[in-house]
């Protein structure tokens, strides 16, 4: 007796990548912990030098699951988004990696071993788990581009009236559809922008997921996914219009891989045109 | 209109003076007998699962398939205190009008059943050195028998209150909290004896179940479930009675009972640490096992582990359901179970003998139970993509559908890597031994009726991320359900065809829901969030 086929299942795209990168995990980490009992060996003759790298930086993951034990364990005292709680005292992770001398390494030292003088306790984490709690941490932190990006200011402007700011925002001016890019250079790399502006489909942040809504005219509707549940979906549009939909009015909820907003390849954009771009968002 | 509205109280007053009546014959609470009556009398709800059967199935139908649709809210009680990380997972007990209410962080209250408002509220002082209490800060329910309401708490004590007042009239202590014991569970009170487990199978805990006398508080039996040096199961361990006391085997989530067998069903949890395992090689009895216990002495008659030698926190902490039903042709006392570790399980609850254990997700850690009643293992984790350590289905309730003959229950699509590693092992600290990677964009959850004879899967509904929200059924073919985006969902039993919604607001974590008849009318309400909701068909 199986239910006549909805419109809106949700079926699971087996994705052999994922169990290769996470069976290419598991030999790096016994691979690292081999790589750490070397540098323990050393740790025990040179104290200061604890290890310096942490084994989970390129793994995203390692951010979440962090942020999980984050939450669980340290939020009570630094408050569930990191960014502290005024009236005990306790400081913002957020800023914590603009301050000088704060590496991944120290601040897996301050996890474990806790500031003497003050409330904040030396903890039993296992390595890993530190590190992952290193992972969030480095990730919910306030950290960007941080040398001056060379290039043409004012051509950087008029290229972004011109290609970005139908949908972007700087200072107030430009489209909704996209993240706002005010400051943006303080919170992502160089390498991050120039990539999100040359394949922007490679990663899609959560609130910009693209779809197509088929209505029950065919009229094909196409946004952003901003909220979702088994019988409504809540987009903008690319219109820039927030509209909310009951599944029950629609032909088809089509989960797009390709971002809504275009590429930028070379032939578009030169290497130049992205310096200038990104030096006027630096400027802001 | 004023002519019509005193033809409509003369039957309203008659009603209140019949009710008045039955109160003064039954208002000091219920006995052993009416909780043994279960849902034969459905203007009550004395126990967690509303019978002692775990099947969450009451024969109640004035809400029906054909008017469901009109199901609408009536009120809402909003309890102020939130679950950081869980949800509200209580299942309220009603009786003569009022619903006794446990919630988070163990507050509690007595509700009046047609309005929502507080009779009174409780709320325990607990300690600010909290261990599992401070991270799972839930609460499933009183228990009750006569006038008094039992409640565990979260620095794993047990409490009776007077259930007129909100007044302790007396307290124990189950464990030492600050070694990682917690209690979270609904106390299930099996004749004269109170019974409970304990939470926090992650620290240096050894889990046990303990029956408690209701008058006196004291202590009658204890079934511990990581046995001591030299008794029966301690072979699945290593030979060291410091790992044998810290086996872990959390008992948190309350049992079902067979009053004719005289057996208790519960389930155990995981064995500490949970993901590394070099120091306890074997199957770890009874961890990850449901246990039958005789009531009388806590003796354990029968065994079936489900998860041997654990290595991704499967605890087997579900409420086992409780059926008679038609095996190849002959009746046959079952119990059935929906595992965390992806296996949906039918054994015969006399015996303990498996007739059944077959998938009901894509679980890559084996694909079948052998011949040996063994699961043939595939993938421990190490290897990517197993269920995360969540499981497959978890402790919320299932519901069983007599004659459908369908265990229906929330299940959940996840896809995670375990790494192990060795713990420090500190007392109060916990100790989950590695970390798991959890793909977040891979998940999703369902709604699946299974054949109890076959395992098959006979309709689904899916819904877009793993849910925790619990299920109940009701005789005139529905079955309700909540889900991680807060909808509480009707279904058509037999189809599964989706019949009416309600966004509560918040997400359905951990809870399903009761039915009952007040003033005539048939309610069904859910914890959300930190909300409370009694729905029904039409306004009183």
């Amino acid at each position: 007796m199986l239910c006549p086929v909805r419109f809106f299942v949700i079926l699971p795209r087996p994705d052999p990548a994922r169990i290769i990168i996470a069976m290419a995990f598991k030999v790096i980490i016994k691979k690292l912990r081999t790589v750490f009992l070397v540098c323990g060996a050393v740790f025990l003759i040179q104290p200061s030098y604890a290890q310096e790298v942490n084994p989970l930086a390129a793994d995203p993951r390692a951010a979440r699951v962090g942020g999980s034990l984050f939450r669980a364990q340290c939020a009570t005292c630094h408050g569930a988004d990191a960014k502290g709680i005024e009236s005990i005292d306790a400081p913002d992770l957020t800023l914590m990696y603009l301050r000088e001398g704060v590496t991944d390494a120290s601040v897996f030292q301050v996890i474990r071993e806790g500031i003497p003088g003050s409330i904040m306790p030396p903890h039993t984490f296992t390595d890993t788990e530190a590190w992952t709690l290193v992972s969030y941490l480095r990730s919910a932190a306030v950290a960007g581009t941080t040398t001056r990006i060379e290039g043409d200011t004012a051509r950087g402007l008029s290229l972004f009236n011109d290609n970005c700011s139908q949908c972007h925002r700087v200072n107030g001016r430009g489209g909704s559809l996209g993240p706002d890019l005010s400051a943006i250079t303080n919170r992502r790399t160089q390498d991050a922008l120039v990539s999100s502006i040359r394949n922007p489909s490679a990663s899609i942040g959560r609130r910009y997921k693209p779809v197509t809504l088929v209505l029950l005219n065919n009229e094909a509707i196409q946004g952003t996914i901003k909220s979702e549940d088994a019988f409504s979906i809540q987009i903008m549009d690319s219109n820039q219009i927030l509209r909310g939909f009951r599944k029950s009015s629609l032909r088809e909820v089509i989960y797009e891989e390709v971002s809504l907003m275009p590429t930028f390849p070379v032939s578009v954009f030169s290497d130049r045109d992205i310096n200038d771009l990104l030096s006027f968002l630096q400027s802001n | 209109m004023k002519y019509l509205n005193l033809t409509k109280l003369l039957p309203a007053g008659l009603l209140a003076l019949t009710a008045s009546i039955a109160m003064a014959q039954s208002g000091n609470g219920p006995t052993y007998d009416d909780i043994l009556n279960g849902f034969n009398d459905p203007s009550r709800w004395l126990t967690y699962s509303g019978d002692y059967s775990g099947t969450r199935h009451s024969p109640l139908t004035q809400i029906t398939p054909d008017n469901v649709a009109d199901l609408r809210p009536i009120w809402t009680f909003q309890s102020g205190t939130t679950t950081r990380g869980r949800g509200w997972e209580t299942t309220p007990l009603l009786d003569d009008g009022v619903l006794y209410v446990t919630g988070s962080n163990n507050y509690a209250w007595a509700l009046d059943a047609r309005t929502g408002r507080a009779f009174w509220q409780y709320r325990r002082n607990l300690p600010d050195d909290l261990t599992y209490g401070a991270s799972a800060p839930v609460n499933r329910g009183f228990g009750m028998l006569g006038n008094q309401l039992f409640m565990v708490t979260l620095d794993a004590h047990l409490m009776s209150f007077d259930r007129r007042t909100g007044e302790i009239l007396w307290e124990r202590e189950l464990a030492d909290y600050r070694i990682g014991y917690a209690a979270t569970l609904a106390p299930l009170i099996v004749g004269n004896k109170v019974i409970v487990g304990i939470s926090g199978g992650e620290y240096q805990t050894r889990g046990f179940i303990d029956a408690f006398d209701p008058a006196s508080g004291e202590r009658i039996w204890r079934f511990n479930t990581i046995p001591g040096p030299g008794e029966p199961g301690s072979e699945s361990w290593p030979d060291d009675p410091k790992i044998l006391a810290e086996g872990g085997g959390g008992t948190w989530m309350n049992g079902s009972f067979d009053p004719e067998l005289n057996l208790i069903y519960w389930g155990v949890g995981n064995p500490n640490p949970d993901y590394y395992d070099e120091n306890r090689p074997g199957d770890n009895l009874y961890t990850d096992s449901i246990v039958a216990l005789d009531a009388d002495t806590g003796q354990l008659r029968w065994h079936y582990q489900f998860t041997p030698h654990d290595v991704n926190d499967w605890d087997a902490n579900h409420m086992p359901v409780l059926a008679d039903i038609e095996w190849q042709g002959e009746p046959r006392r079952v119990v059935m179970v929906g595992n965390r570790n992806g296996f949906f399980y039918v054994l015969d609850r006399a015996s303990g003998e498996l007739l059944l254990g077959k998938p009901f997700t894509a679980t890559t850690w084996a694909r079948e139970i052998g011949s040996d009643g063994r699961p043939i293992i595939l993938n421990d984790g190490s290897q990517g993509c197993l269920p995360d350590p969540w499981g497959s289905t978890n402790f919320y309730p299932p519901t069983f559908f007599p004659g459908l003959d369908l265990f229906i229950l929330t299940a959940r699509e996840t896809c995670a890597t375990y790494v192990s590693e060795e713990p420090a092992n500190t007392p109060g600290q916990s100790n989950f031994g590695g970390t798991v990677f959890i793909d977040a964009e891979a998940g999703y959850g369902a709604l699946r009726a299974l054949d109890v004879h076959t395992g098959d899967l006979e309709w689904e509904f899916t819904y877009p991320s793993p849910t925790f929200g619990g299920v109940m059924s009701t005789a005139s073919g529905l079955v309700f359900a909540g889900d991680h985006e807060g909808n509480f969902i009707a279904f058509n039993a037999e189809t599964g065809e989706n019949l009416w919604h309600y966004q509560t607001g918040s997400r359905i974590w951990g809870a399903a829901a009761i039915t009952y008849i007040l003033d005539g009318q048939q309610y069904v309400m859910i914890p959300s969030g930190t909300t409370l909701t009694a729905f029904a068909l039409r306004a009183p």
